[in-house]
């Protein structure tokens, strides 16, 4: 089968259907010089995050978000942050205060300063925490095999939830060793939970999922289906730009 | 249950870090940006009652930014600008992030493209949103979204290489 460039490009986006999808992949395994131009799309998607994703981490100029709250009166910074936004019912999120005390993360931003998180891999928007700049850009682009255990942001496992939605937990250095669980959603990353975790050397990073604290390991145990992602799951979920079917 | 305004506007505050890298996108200065992004904002808020209740706000917003570069990159004739960037765009990147020299190079690429193909890599490829989304944001067909798109890359790889400057 003939493979146009647009619908590489598509593969390489996540923008195909599973029909067209298992097409590509069929013929992508059948011809090394489709594999190197997929590579080469998504090259250009990171060298894009690379160059761009820094403005989010750049202060936002007064004059911005004055702009805004003059116009919208109310308090905007000092609201706790609810954890999470999306909680449903059947999972109450209290049962993480029994599950280890000092690790909802409200209190955690809180504790550790949640300015410095908040204006950096942590964004809250309304209530829900989204992953942003270095860890976005981790999330979605850094697969757990062969990490260099200098960056500063470690992938640890990932998988599909119950719920549909491919999830990962991370770990950020040179924060006082935090960790967490974030799931794809509506093409972001979602922080489920945020844990503060006893600084790990680095040769101990290769069993990632047992370096994590007892409160990600315990949302990764409620929410996932099946089995965490293998390598190469874990690179086709990538390829498609981490959109579960 | 906060007044709606007031969700509106944390909303709004919590989304200006993408509506400026965004702005940097289309327009490659960091002034230009900032700019773009007020006169967004005010044009945003003097017509939030045009949000639908539960639509998305990024997308409206990126919209406004957009319909905003080009009614001012119009006027102003800024695009004559926009081709002779590599003085102005040295404070986008941030040192810090390392590789200023690849960063540079990204950014001169991306201001050579046509105006509809560097929005259509400012919303997909920067802004992760997906075809369908740019293409409601942009009010044109997904199929005009992924032509755009494969000509844009086409041009940016062959100037910038595919094997990836320093990441």
């Amino acid at each position: 089968m003939k493979v146009s460039d647009e619908m590489l490009m598509a593969y390489a986006d996540g923008e195909l259907a599973a029909t067209e999808r298992a097409q590509v992949e069929a013929a992508l395994a059948a011809d090394p010089e489709l594999r190197r131009r997929v590579a080469a799309h998504r090259t250009l998607r990171t060298r894009l995050s690379a160059t761009y994703d820094p403005v989010l981490e750049e202060p936002v100029p007064d004059r911005l978000a004055s702009l805004v709250r003059a116009a919208s009166p109310g308090p905007q910074t000092a609201r706790v942050i609810p954890f999470p936004g999306r909680s449903t019912p059947s999972r109450p999120w209290r049962q993480w205060g029994s599950l280890a005390a000092g690790l909802v993360l409200g209190a955690l931003l809180w504790q550790f300063g949640a300015r410095a998180l908040l204006s950096g891999p942590v964004i809250d928007r309304n209530g829900e925490l989204l992953a942003a700049g270095s860890l976005a850009r981790a999330l979605s682009n850094q697969l757990a095999a062969g990490q260099s255990p200098s960056t500063p942001v470690q992938m640890g496992v990932s998988f599909l939830s119950r719920a549909g939605d491919y999830c990962r937990t991370f770990r950020l250095r040179g924060t006082e060793g935090i960790a967490g669980l974030a799931c794809r959603q509506q093409s972001e990353w979602r922080l489920q939970v945020l844990a503060h975790t006893a600084d790990t050397p680095a040769s101990q990073y290769r069993q990632a999922a047992s370096a994590l604290p007892p409160a990600v390991l315990q949302a990764v145990t409620d929410s996932i289906a099946g089995e965490p992602l293998d390598a190469a799951d874990e690179e086709r979920a990538l390829a498609h730009a981490w959109r579960a079917k | 249950m906060p007044p709606a305004h007031e969700v509106f506007g944390d909303e709004l505050i919590e989304l200006l870090p993408r509506l400026r890298r965004f702005a940097r996108a289309l327009s490659g200065d960091p002034h230009d940006a900032d700019d773009l992004v007020q006169i967004a904002l005010e044009r945003a808020l003097s017509k939030s009652h045009q949000l639908r209740a539960g639509a998305p706000l990024a997308g409206w917003m990126f919209g406004i930014v957009r319909n905003a570069w080009i009614d001012e990159s119009r006027s102003r004739g800024r695009r004559k600008r926009l081709f002779a960037p590599e003085e102005r765009v040295v404070e986008v990147a941030d040192p810090a992030a390392g590789n200023q020299a690849e960063s540079l190079m990204v950014q001169s690429a991306v201001a050579g493209l046509p105006e509809e193909q560097r929005e259509v890599i400012g919303l997909v490829l920067i802004e992760g949103l997906s075809y369908r989304e740019a293409a409601q944001i942009l009010a044109i067909p997904v199929g005009t979204v992924t032509s755009r798109l494969a000509r844009a890359r086409e041009a940016l790889q062959a100037q910038l290489g595919d094997a990836g400057g320093g990441i």
